[in-house]
């Protein structure tokens, strides 16, 4: 191959791998907008969480593949706890007082970070069966990023499975449309909410454990990703799983390019993708105008 | 006659000396281990810290937020120091002994706070000083409240050159930190008159001034000394990047031998781990590359062939060539070794570490120590009167010379090569003989000359205009 497709093709395998990543941490926080109406401020914190628990997992048991397994699930259950002994409570005020508990919860997640693993950046490695570089022609790309490429298409498969294949499935999808309709049928919608919830935090445990070894986990870790996942979940429409999944690799190809060819202007693309996006459909691509 | 001559002669001779002894004195001062005090007690987790009548010091830097490990260093190197001078009893000034009172003055890494926290430290809690920070934009607010309230302000960590500038230099305001121009034409002279052999560079920096003033630097320093390298590339990328991989790749196909970032962590971390992740062994010519718990994330093989601008260090050779550096080194290692967290791991381990960076910041607090005391008084005129022009010797001999134009630091600074721990004993001459067994650190010093490293002087600046690098009227 040619330098200059190698280079492109580079790019465009980092775009899908960062845009996997928004959409790990996206997935979760427009699933639980959809199906709740709550915009969980705290999203990227449990996300932050993910990756810290990560390095206490694999730090105990010297095992990434644990690690990926146990934290996510740990995060998860924080997420159930939130929900069922914090969140619900308010539900029956409205979204603004929930707004303002989600701020909290995210505050106190970044000082409990840092009263239990201190300010300091911790590190996570790469698991010996995922380093190195894979040589395909000409390229030459991290094993851990295909990894991650092909974890976040897993999850989205799994999702997939579950939301319509599932009666669950089909419960939290009526939920999301119309959760009065879906309590007037018998459903038990405070629970459905509080596994969506779960499951939305999950995602975004998953999402911190996916990133931990290559990026650094430190007390900030959460700010740069909740912005970007924030701008996926409006581009896309608040709720659309569909819509964040390609958004997020819109938003990956963007960044990899624009770095390519406009590198000053690589940092606003995504933001300029979005003004134009809303001014032609406020609601964003795939969201649906109430 | 001639006997009241001769007793007329001597009095005036001794009123004469009275002020002029402690001015010839005023023109430089060394730092001597041998007046440390016992140091055995020192724990940053549990400063003493004196109240009543005291030297205020208010240390502005970012107690919380994301940064807060910077503080935390800060705070360490700080509280070493006031810890010595206090169990020595304090300075005299304005005829009395007085303690330094170390005051913690968190800005949060925001501007708008740092203004709020430095005008509640001067106007409730009356410091005499405010020293910091980290981020030039939040020094440059330290600078305008010293301006503003007459107090003196210390800069020891941010390196933009423009602080001191035509438009925001203010007389109450020394920085006693190597600027970002003195980092890139040291690294420069290093690559251009040392080592002579990688002639492509790749610059990529932070996008924000600091970030701009490090790639000028290097920019400035290659046409000077190098001006037959040539730059493949040059990049900014916003603040704490997540994914460096698109810059990564560009900067694998621009055939760039070595990479010069002013990246600060986490950016630095980020980058350099991604980059070994992908396969790129580049060296990296750096500033902040040189984080102990990072170095140890990415291992040796990864730091292997870092190059890093040390602020603070010994001169080439070993790392403690005499036996008084070797005192000092144990004044802080030894009690390392009884401290708990957050003070406990790699970063704090040598005090001044292979970095250089918490040395550095420890030697500039001793210098403004010296300073007060030769001044004998908290009154800002006094101490700007010693400090412009002012000489001081570290630790490691390396003598400090406050510009009195400009009010920037000239000295020596050195370029470390980064090495596997089995070589780190050229560098590391004591026992264990390794800076660290788990990553590559110095294995070779170089040092720059301050002439050939000076940071810049703005000649619109009435006071600059005609002046040579030491700030001296060129005849």
């Amino acid at each position: 191959m040619e330098s200059d497709t190698v280079l492109y093709i580079s790019q465009a395998m980092h775009g899908l791998a960062y845009g996997m990543v928004l959409f790990l941490v996206s997935a979760g926080l427009t699933l639980i907008f959809g199906m709740m109406g709550i915009l969980n401020i705290a999203h990227a914190s449990f996300f932050m969480l993910g990756a810290y628990f990560c390095y206490q997992v694999l730090s105990m048991t010297g095992n990434f593949w644990v690690s990926l397994i146990v934290a996510p699930v740990i995060v998860g259950l924080l997420g159930v706890l939130c929900e069922r002994y914090l969140l619900r409570k308010l539900h029956a005020y409205g979204h603004v007082g929930e707004l303002l508990l989600t701020v909290g919860i995210g505050m106190v997640i970044l000082g409990s970070v840092k009263i239990f693993w201190g300010t300091e950046s911790l590190p996570v490695t790469v698991p010996q069966i995922l380093k190195g570089l894979v040589k395909l022609g000409g390229l030459e790309y991290p094993i851990y990023r295909l990894f991650i490429i092909a974890l976040a298409l897993v999850i989205l498969a799994i999702m997939g499975l579950i939301l319509y294949k599932t009666r669950l499935g089909m419960i939290v999808r009526g939920a999301v449309s119309d959760a009065e309709m879906v309590n007037a049928l018998g459903i038990n919608v405070p629970a459905v909410f509080m596994f969506v919830f779960g499951f939305g935090t999950w995602l975004a445990g998953v999402g911190g454990v996916a990133v931990a070894p290559i990026l650094t986990v430190y007390p900030g870790l959460s700010d740069q990703v909740g912005m970007d996942a924030f701008v996926v979940v409006v581009t896309a429409g608040f709720g659309s799983l569909k819509g964040a999944f390609i958004v997020s690799i819109i938003f990956g190809l963007l960044s990899s390019f624009g770095v390519q060819f406009v590198p000053k202007l690589a940092p606003v693309l995504m933001f300029g993708f979005m003004a134009i996006v809303l001014a032609l459909k406020p609601a964003g691509i795939f969201g649906e105008t109430e | 006659m001639k006997a009241l001559r001769f007793v007329v002669a001597v009095v005036v001779l001794c009123i004469l000396s009275l002020f002029l002894i402690p001015q010839a004195r005023a023109g430089m001062d060394a730092f001597d281990v041998n007046k440390m005090a016992d140091m055995s007690d020192f724990d940053p987790n549990h400063p003493v810290i004196p109240t009543g009548d005291t030297i205020k010091i208010a240390l502005v830097a970012s107690f919380s937020g994301p940064a807060a490990t910077v503080a935390q260093m800060y705070w360490a190197c700080a509280t070493f120091v006031a810890h010595d001078i206090n169990k020595r009893g304090g300075i005299l000034v304005d005829g009395k002994r007085k303690k330094i009172q170390l005051m913690k003055a968190d800005h949060m890494s925001k501007p708008a706070q740092t203004k709020k926290v430095c005008e509640r430290m001067v106007l409730h809690e009356k410091v005499n000083f405010l020293i910091g920070t980290n981020g030039s934009n939040n020094m440059k607010v330290i600078n305008q409240v010293a301006k503003k309230y007459k107090v003196i302000a210390q800069d020891f960590t941010a390196l933009s050159d423009e602080l001191y500038n035509a438009t925001n230099f203010t007389k109450y305001s020394f920085m006693t930190v190597p600027s970002c121009e003195v980092v890139g034409k040291a690294l420069a002279y290093y690559y251009g008159k040392i080592r002579r052999k990688e002639k492509k560079f790749y610059i990529l920096c932070q996008d924000y001034l600091f970030g701009h003033s490090m790639a000028k630097g290097f920019k400035r320093g290659l046409e000077l000394y190098f001006p037959e390298a040539e730059i493949v590339g040059e990049d900014y990328h916003k603040l704490f990047l997540k994914d460096f991989a698109p810059y990564l790749e560009k900067i694998k196909a621009s055939g760039a031998e070595v990479i010069y970032t002013g990246d600060w962590i986490p950016d630095a971390e980020n980058f350099l781990v991604q980059a070994r992740q992908m396969g790129i062994t580049l060296p990296v010519a750096n500033l902040f590359l040189n984080e102990p718990n990072m170095l140890h994330r990415v291992g040796i093989a990864g730091t292997n062939r870092l190059v890093n601008f040390s602020m603070c260090g010994a001169a080439e050779g070993s790392a403690f060539p005499t036996a008084d550096q070797v005192k000092y080194y144990h004044k802080w290692h030894d009690q390392w070794k009884k401290w708990k967290a957050p003070y406990n791991t790699y970063l704090y381990e040598h005090g001044w570490s292979a970095s250089g960076s918490m040395g550095s910041y420890i030697q500039q607090i001793y210098w403004l120590m010296s300073v007060i005391k030769r001044a004998g008084s908290t009154d800002p005129d006094k101490i700007i009167d010693v400090w412009e022009g002012d000489s001081y010797r570290d630790v490691f001999n390396t003598v400090y010379y406050m510009r009195p134009s400009d009010h920037k630091v000239v000295a020596d600074y050195y370029v470390q090569i980064y090495g596997p721990p089995e070589e780190q004993k050229a560098c590391f001459n004591i026992p264990p003989y390794y800076w660290f067994k788990g990553c590559s650190n110095p294995i070779k010093i170089y040092r720059i000359p301050a002439l050939r490293c000076a940071p810049p002087m703005d000649t619109k600046m009435a006071r600059c205009k005609g002046r040579d690098i030491w700030g001296n009227l060129i005849k």
